[in-house]
């Protein structure tokens, strides 16, 4: 009787340990990384593509390693944001409370990143915007909220420096009614009277689901600025383009685009003759010196699409690797472990050099910027990497 | 920033827009009129159109023959009504279905969610544009691209012949015979079946003409009817429901209050203007401006 009772005490503790290797049974579960990502638009769905592409080879150069915590598998659950601030939160809500997500990445809208963060601070799991530059995700010093891109102050720092440069006096800027075109043109006007800049600024609004822009550009017309700053995302950036040549405004007028889309593969199939001369803000050049895993994934993806990466893919992978390292260095999924982890640890990026999330000041709360550049096409079809740098930050 | 050369620069912008907006009010009227329902899956009509425009230009006829493209659109998008119709609306009529509104809205809610869903899974959610070649025009004081004058022209054209076809042939007079009672219709020995399924036919059709000459000037995405869609059912209250000058005039007026206000008042409420003017018009004509005004017992 002894002897039964200690074979199936032998057994209980066996089974309750995981078999032989002695590992929970929950250690062979995945991981499972939030990924909220504009879909289908009003969002812009090409970003959101371009941003999974870069997450999901993350996991095969995790996964390929043998994954986190000793053997874990790390897995995305993929959710469409459409743009819409109340997509977003959805999208967060479903990755968190239905697939356990242990940290949600991917954001490319402002406003989503802004709505998502609200229920963050509710739900405790963190969030990392992936291309968000308004200055409400970090400024709130959310404890949930990181962000690896471009915030609006220095994107805007840099693009009147550029004006600066080039002489530019009258300036006219037609901005989405989103948090991030608005928050462009709040940021603008502000810094423009801080610094005291001899710069005239037209600001004009649209809807994002505008499609006729020809209101606010005969308005430009009428302005005669020296520069046209392009601040719609997606479909209405591109309709700006075409509606802007249609009304002779560019090239007479050169346009400056917010972010870098044209650097997307199907811009010259949009653009065949109106693309040329264009300036446009980036964030990546493929002369800098990248990491290891940076490296890595440039070939990974050169290998499976055949074609460059861009900074939105870098910067999809470039975050899943951080979410993958906060977890491996809190050895735990637990949120807030990660969190701890986030703020406190160092984490390598595509981008050589490591990136932090310090408790700084201001809109530098949890933030880490690339540089900028602005970069201007010399002729129609040039490939972006080929795009004269019109201005770089710092130098 | 108020100028005389701005203000008509405007008004010219907003006509021109206008009469488009009207070509895709028309067929949501016009299936209304007939079938006596509302076509919530219009926009999606009006998305394969576009997309086939697409197609035909960039794999096969090229820009030059655009306006051949145009035709193949609008009739490929005519024949996806023809066999939809018989599916999806016709049991309306003859399933013993109580609640047909209810059903309608249903039926094609259901089916502008498949038709969007189906046209990302297949196209992706990409941007594209079948291009054009056509020349800049002079409008006055408002340079206007081809592809935008051209559409202008071929919905006037459209909505010209669709009002001749209406007015002047036997399917006009049998379609209008319908649109006044169907149990009329009926027993002066009129299909009225078949005669929903032309009606639906050249309803999206008219949707898919509407989208084949945008595609060059508003891009071709998934979701690209969605905008469209709804200046539709702004104009057809405004116009007044299964009225074709109403669509017309509504239309126009919807276009150059859109364009007017975003000028002189606020660029940010561009859309906002044509509910203010949907909103008055309500106000003042309930029926809407040519709609008529139904007696119930």
């Amino acid at each position: 009787m002894h002897r039964i009772c200690r074979v199936a005490a032998f057994a209980a503790i066996f089974l309750l340990a995981g078999g032989f290797g002695f590992v929970p049974a929950h250690a062979q579960e995945p991981v499972t990384i939030g990924l909220v990502v504009p879909l289908s638009p009003p969002g812009d769905p090409t970003a959101g593509q371009l941003i999974r592409r870069g997450a999901e080879l993350a996991l095969d150069y995790y996964n390929g390693k043998g994954g986190v915590l000793g053997g874990r598998k790390l897995q995305l659950s993929v959710q469409d944001s459409q743009g819409r601030p109340e997509g977003g939160v959805a999208a967060y809500r479903r990755v968190v409370g239905e697939d356990k997500a242990v940290a949600v990445t991917g954001f490319f809208h402002s406003s989503v990143n802004i709505a998502a963060n609200e229920v963050a601070k509710s739900m405790g799991v963190p969030t990392i915007g992936t291309q968000t530059s308004a200055a409400d995700i970090t400024a709130k010093h959310y404890e949930v909220a990181f962000r690896t891109h471009l915030i609006d102050p220095l994107r805007v720092a840099a693009w009147l420096e550029f004006m600066q440069k080039k002489g530019f006096k009258r300036v006219s800027m037609v901005a989405e009614t989103s948090d991030y075109g608005v928050g462009l043109i709040t940021e603008t006007d502000r810094q423009i009277k801080e610094k005291k800049l001899p710069i005239e600024l037209q600001t004009l609004t649209f809807d994002r689901t505008s499609t006729d822009l020809t209101p606010q550009l005969l308005q430009v017309k009428a302005f005669k600025p020296d520069l046209l700053v392009n601040v719609g995302v997606g479909a209405p950036m591109d309709l700006m383009i075409e509606q802007a040549a249609t009304l002779a405004i560019t090239p007479a007028v050169p346009m400056l685009v917010s972010y870098d889309a044209p650097i997307r593969p199907q811009f010259w199939q949009l653009h065949p003759n109106t693309g040329d001369k264009l300036y446009f803000i980036a964030y990546y050049s493929p002369k800098q010196t990248l990491s290891e895993i940076g490296t890595w994934f440039t070939k990974a993806y050169e290998e499976k699409y055949k074609e460059s990466p861009v900074y939105s893919s870098l910067n999809g992978f470039g975050d899943v690797a951080i979410v993958a390292q906060a977890v491996e260095q809190a050895k735990s999924t637990d949120p807030k472990a990660i969190i701890q982890s986030l703020e406190n640890g160092k984490f390598a990026f595509w981008s050589s050099g490591d990136v932090t999330f310090p408790n700084a000041d201001g809109v530098f709360w949890h933030n880490f910027s690339p540089p900028v550049l602005i970069l201007q096409f010399q002729r129609p079809g040039q490939d972006w990497k080929e795009a004269e740098v019109a201005y770089e930050s710092g130098k | 920033m108020w100028s005389l050369e701005l203000f008509t620069q405007a008004l010219i912008a907003g006509v021109v827009i206008g009469v488009i907006y009207a070509l895709m009010a028309l067929g949501i009227t016009f299936i209304y009129s007939i079938v006596k329902m509302i076509n919530w899956s219009m926009g999606e009509f009006y998305m394969l159109g576009s997309y086939a425009q697409y197609l035909i230009v960039a794999y096969w006829l090229g820009p030059d023959l655009w306006y051949v493209a145009a035709i193949l659109s609008a009739a490929t998008v005519f024949f996806v009504g023809w066999l939809i119709e018989p599916i999806l609306i016709k049991p309306m009529f003859t399933g013993g279905i109580e609640r047909r509104d209810d059903y309608a809205t249903v039926v094609t809610i259901a089916l502008l969610l498949l038709l969007r869903n189906l046209a990302t899974a297949i196209s992706g959610p990409y941007q594209r544009t079948p291009g054009s070649n056509l020349p800049g025009v002079m409008l006055g004081p408002l340079p206007e691209s081809g592809a935008r004058f051209a559409a202008f022209l071929a919905a006037l054209a459209a909505i010209a012949l669709f009002t001749f076809l209406l007015k002047r042939t036997w399917l006009g007079l049998a379609l209008r015979a319908t649109s006044q009672s169907r149990v009329g219709a009926q027993t002066a020995g009129v299909d009225v079946l078949s005669l929903d399924k032309i009606a639906f036919g050249i309803g999206v059709g008219l949707a898919g003409l509407a989208g084949a000459l945008l595609a060059p000037v508003f891009m071709v995405y998934p979701t690209d009817g969605v905008v469209t869609t709804t200046k539709g059912f702004e104009i057809i209250v405004i116009g007044g429901l299964g009225s074709v000058p109403g669509a017309l005039i509504a239309g126009v007026a919807l276009g150059v209050a859109e364009s007017l206000g975003a000028t002189f008042i606020a660029s940010a409420y561009q859309n906002a203007y044509g509910f203010v003017l949907l909103l008055l018009v309500l106000a003042l004509r309930p029926s809407g401006l040519f709609g008529e005004r139904l007696r119930q017992a």
